[in-house]
């Protein structure tokens, strides 16, 4: 089954790099969330499959037994919830360059670029 | 309290200290070392271990008693800056004598290295004290690279030696030095040891950023040059004498250093037209003799050198401290302008010539018999008579330089100066007589010193009791033939003085050698090369940057594989396939697939959110039920969320990408998934690492009281972690509330929230309002023992307003949290901060949490702090997510 996985997780984040590469800066923050997704996928098969029993304590037993390893996915439940925040944030982001240019191409919002190169000699030049 | 006492008063600190250094005498004389020691960070060896022993303690007096002097003349030198600049620069050196304690006292190499990085970073904010002069701040910039770049070469020497011998303590290292000789790593050890002490005492080729520093402020000067920061690089060689004589060319390299260091110093004191350029390049020369002292071989040699410390601190002190006064009373710099001085600073003018005396090397002061012990070691001392002709000929001009900055500006010349702005005050008197007074007396009185301080000094770094005699006559013998070599020489440099150094002032040929020259070099160098770099992998096209980003990424991730060797460990076989688990996958491919193609971006959102619940599945149906609900509650608000700013950008997005483009940038994200892919299938058929694992599946209901274990490493185990993960949530929160739409008046919002949605979802609200946000409890409370926890907890509470916000709109969902999602934030993040002070408290861990039992009304309970930790984040989910929601549609209704 491991087989499966890989190959959509691998799958899903090649999509995440396709969109991320696009100039449409939506589809650069949908990318950038599949991209999370498929990570998260593989950080969660780099923990192996080998069960399907959640890691919980019996009731009665002190120590966990037969289980899912549940260190990988006490990262990935961060790391979706980082990712989420992340998302968001970008969409924000996208709404307020929209609102500023009226464009969401990437080569169209360039103010940053007409200021000059801010390396340029001239300026106060401590050594 | 006016301005003028500050500096008698923030003197009683370093003179508190100088005379609590004074009570350890006793004991250092009857030659014990006194030590302390704790604990910092015992798992790295590292322990914050302080030793005073005979060569500390000079050091601790030299740096407690000149820093109070230094403290009180700032505050009477500091007439025309601020209280503010005057408050920052005593700040300053107050620091930085505290640095420099920790650098002598400092038993650990690593704590050594630490004094050591900070005595460079203070002694930069005190060269750059005027920030508001470019040269200023070039110099400092200068001495800072130079030293701490020195500094890191001593880290990796200090790392060397920890890894070669297994310690940090430096009595340790020094003890087993020749078995340190025996390893193969002890060239480049003792190369790092001679970089880091060569930079930091400005030793040729590094000796440039001295003079430079003149820029500081003349108490500083006569602080960092004197006494302190430029003697901590003769005290590390000092000190690990042993180890570097322990390797082939070791006293070798020292004395080849050192005399080059001495002429260059000369040279350029005869050349040098400002007073404090004169006295800086006098210094380097004078640490050049120190480091060939540490160099030479024999007991004459240790006893030499701490008798030149001892005498070069107190005179050249004095010498900058007399030069601050000049600059002060005239505002003149060039020495050439000065003269006649004598008439108005009388004291200074007296003080500067008794340093000068000394610095002359004359008898009775304490310079003559610091040069006879230099001359006597290096007649015992195994080495040839190259460095005595040396010697010989950089103490003339050390003369000549000792006559033309006392004679010159102060008794010659009486008609250039007419009138002077400042009259000497006492705060500008007490350092420079009080020095050039011990200078004398020290010699005259040696009993006590020499018991008391110079001995145990001398033993310290000799590793053995040597016989000091402090002595003014020792009858005629060679030495005394020498000195009054160097004294005729030396009247001949003064008296000949105006023809030599504008001889030497015309251009010559070495300027162009100067290590200053390769320095700017190396710098332009640096630059030009970060430019080209810069142009290689920066594209002004957020296309072309990302490509290479993701290349890059990609290709390195293949040479790892391929540099590993490996040939994928594929356990092929679809035997253990099931079926439905992998139609649901496919599918979830096939929604990555169509979001990828997709022109419209509803379609590619709705497509992303397919590959997201599939995802989400997958964790369902293999044994993470906790990351399955997390990425449930996460899709669905980023539909919910991401619909509210869609609104208001056009939906349709054509092809950004030429048909060309978009077939390379397939191929890039299909050779990046085949390179994913390649590894996995090899992770997975390679042997697992359980052992963290199985530790927490062992400890986590025995010592955390957990049964959800993956929860219990989120809040217990690695609560630290997830406490920082928390701040980044809530901080998004704030960025996305100051990014979003200024804010609505009341009615305004009520107006625009007219709108309700389709008739069903209306009715259904309350039910799914109440019902979420009980689930959403249900799911914080067990947290700890079945699925849930905050994170889940939070974006299930979420949830029901967002539920609320789609049916009535937002202004109702708002009415109804009542609070200020920031305030739900931030509140969150101070729970969950508040929750690890019980930890504190009662085991002096933070975030370690606390356990309480209790029997109430009959019913046990069982509760920790992790309860209200999990609070903490749920509450900071809860209100990061209402504050993306609210500040969005707010946006999008603009």
């Amino acid at each position: 089954m491991s087989v499966v996985y890989a190959f959509v997780a691998a799958g899903l984040f090649g999509c995440g790099v396709y969109m991320v590469l696009s100039r449409h800066i939506v589809r650069v923050i949908l990318g950038l969330s599949l991209l999370t997704t498929a990570v998260n996928l593989v950080l969660f098969l780099a923990g192996r499959i080998r069960s399907a029993q959640p890691p919980l304590i019996r009731e009665g037993s002190e120590r966990l037994g037969e289980s899912v390893d549940p260190v990988p996915q006490a990262l990935i439940l961060t790391a979706i919830v980082i990712g989420f925040a992340l998302t968001v944030i970008l969409a924000a982001l996208a709404l307020r360059a929209y609102r500023a240019h009226g464009t969401l191409r990437s080569d169209e919002i360039n103010a940053a670029q007409t200021l000059g190169d801010p390396f340029a000699p001239g300026e106060a030049d401590d050594r | 309290m006016g301005h003028r006492s500050a500096g008698w008063l923030l003197a009683l600190l370093p003179a508190g200290l100088f005379a609590g250094f004074l009570r350890f005498t006793p004991a250092i004389e009857a030659g014990r070392t006194v030590t302390e020691r704790f604990a910092w960070a015992p798992s790295l060896g590292v322990n914050v271990a302080l030793r005073l022993d005979g060569f500390a303690l000079l050091f601790c007096l030299l740096i407690t008693g000149i820093g109070a002097l230094v403290v009180i003349y700032a505050g009477a030198y500091f007439t025309e800056y601020s209280a503010s600049e005057r408050a920052r620069f005593h700040a300053l050196i107050l620091f930085f004598m505290t640095a420099m304690l920790g650098a002598v006292l400092a038993d650990d190499l690593i704590v050594l290295f630490l004094f050591w990085e900070a005595t460079s970073v203070i002694s930069f904010l005190l060269i750059g004290f005027d920030g508001a002069s470019p040269s200023a701040r070039r110099s400092a910039l200068m001495s800072l690279r130079v030293t701490a770049g020195g500094g890191l070469a001593l880290l990796a020497a200090i790392l060397g030696l920890g890894v070669t011998l297994g310690s940090y303590s430096m009595t340790e290292v020094i003890a087993r030095a020749p078995e340190l000789a025996r390893s193969p790593w002890a060239v480049p050890i003792v190369a790092g040891l001679l970089v880091g002490a060569f930079t930091k005492s400005a030793q040729f080729p590094f000796h440039f950023w001295l003079p430079n520093a003149m820029q500081a402020p003349t108490p500083a000067s006569a602080y960092l040059h004197s006494a302190t920061m430029v003697k901590l690089g003769i005290y590390l060689l000092a000190r690990f004498e042993t180890v570097i004589a322990g390797v082939p060319l070791g006293r070798d390299t020292l004395i080849s250093v050192a005399m080059a260091t001495m002429l260059v110093g000369a040279y350029q004191a005869l050349r040098a037209e400002n007073y404090k350029s004169v006295l800086a390049y006098s210094t380097v020369a004078s640490l050049g003799i120190l480091v060939m002292l540490v160099g030479l071989d024999g007991p004459m040699a240790s006893v030499a050198t701490v008798g030149f410390l001892l005498a070069h601190a107190l005179y050249k002190a004095t010498l900058f401290f007399c030069a601050g006064t000049v600059l002060h009373a005239t505002g003149l710099s060039k020495l050439r302008l000065m003269g006649g001085l004598g008439r108005f600073l009388p004291v200074t003018a007296l003080a500067s010539l008794l340093a000068s005396l000394s610095m002359a090397g004359l008898p009775p002061f304490l310079g003559f018999i610091s040069k006879e012990f230099l001359f006597e070691a290096q007649i015992q001392s195994s080495w040839n008579a190259i460095p005595v002709a040396i010697a010989v000929l950089v103490n003339a001009v050390l003369v000549g330089v000792a006559g033309v900055v006392t004679l010159r500006p102060f008794f010659m010349g009486r008609d250039r100066v007419r009138e002077v702005k400042h009259r000497e005050v006492l705060g500008l008197l007490v350092g420079p007589m009080t020095l050039a007074l011990l200078g004398l007396l020290i010699s005259l009185q040696p009993d006590w010193i020499s018991r008391a301080v110079l001995r145990p000094a001398v033993a310290s770094i000799y590793g053995q009791p040597v016989d000091v005699t402090v002595a003014l006559w020792h009858g005629v013998s060679p030495l005394i033939l020498l000195s009054a070599a160097v004294v005729g020489v030396g009247a001949l440099i003064f008296v000949y003085w105006r023809p030599i150094h504008r001889r030497l002032r015309t251009e010559s040929p070495l300027d162009h050698y100067e290590a200053e020259h390769a320095y700017d070099a190396l710098l332009r160098g640096i630059e030009a090369a970060a430019r080209r770099t810069a142009g290689y992998v920066r594209r002004n096209d957020l296309r072309g940057q990302q490509w290479i980003i993701m290349a890059s990424a990609g290709a390195f991730v293949l040479w790892g594989l391929l540099a590993a060797g490996v040939i994928p460990r594929a356990r092929f076989g679809l035997s253990g396939v099931r079926f439905g688990p992998a139609v649901v996958s496919i599918v979830g491919l096939a929604g990555g697939v169509a979001a990828a193609r997709a022109r419209s971006l509803l379609a590619a959102m709705v497509a992303t959110g397919l590959a997201g619940l599939v995802v989400a599945l997958t964790f369902m149906m293999n044994g993470a039920p906790d990351l399955a609900l997390t990425q449930f509650a996460v899709e669905s608000l980023v539909v919910v969320l991401l619909t509210a700013a869609l609104l208001t950008l056009p939906i349709a997005a054509p092809p950004t990408r030429a048909p060309r483009a978009r077939r390379l940038d397939a191929m890039l994200a299909t050779g990046l998934s085949v390179v994913i892919f390649v590894a996995l299938i090899d992770v997975s058929a390679a042997p697992q690492r359980t052992e963290i694992s199985a530790f927490f599946g062992a400890r986590s209901y025995v010592e955390a009281f957990g049964r959800n274990v993956v929860n219990v490493i989120l809040v217990d185990f690695r609560g630290f972690d997830t406490l920082g993960e928390t701040t980044v949530i809530a901080l998004s929160a704030v960025i996305a509330w100051s990014l979003l739409g200024p804010r609505m008046p009341r009615e305004a919002r009520f107006l625009a929230d007219s709108r309700t949605g389709p008739f069903i979802l209306v009715m259904a609200t309350p039910l799914f309002y109440w019902l979420l946000l009980a689930l959403s409890l249900v799911v914080l409370l067990r947290g700890h023992n079945e699925i849930g926890g905050g994170f889940v907890g939070g974006l299930t509470a979420a949830l029901a307003f967002a539920i609320v916000a789609l049916a009535h709109g937002v202004g109702i969902a708002r009415e109804k949290l009542r609070l200020h999602p920031l305030m739900l934030a931030g509140g969150g993040l101070l729970i969950a901060t508040a929750s690890g002070v019980p930890g504190l408290v009662v085991y002096g861990d933070f975030l370690r949490h606390v356990w309480f039992e209790a029997d109430v009304l009959g019913v046990h309970i069982k509760q920790g702090t992790t309860l209200l930790f999990d609070l903490g984040v749920y509450l900071a989910v809860l209100g990061t997510v209402l504050a993306f929601l609210f500040g969005l549609t707010r946006e999008a209704e603009r």
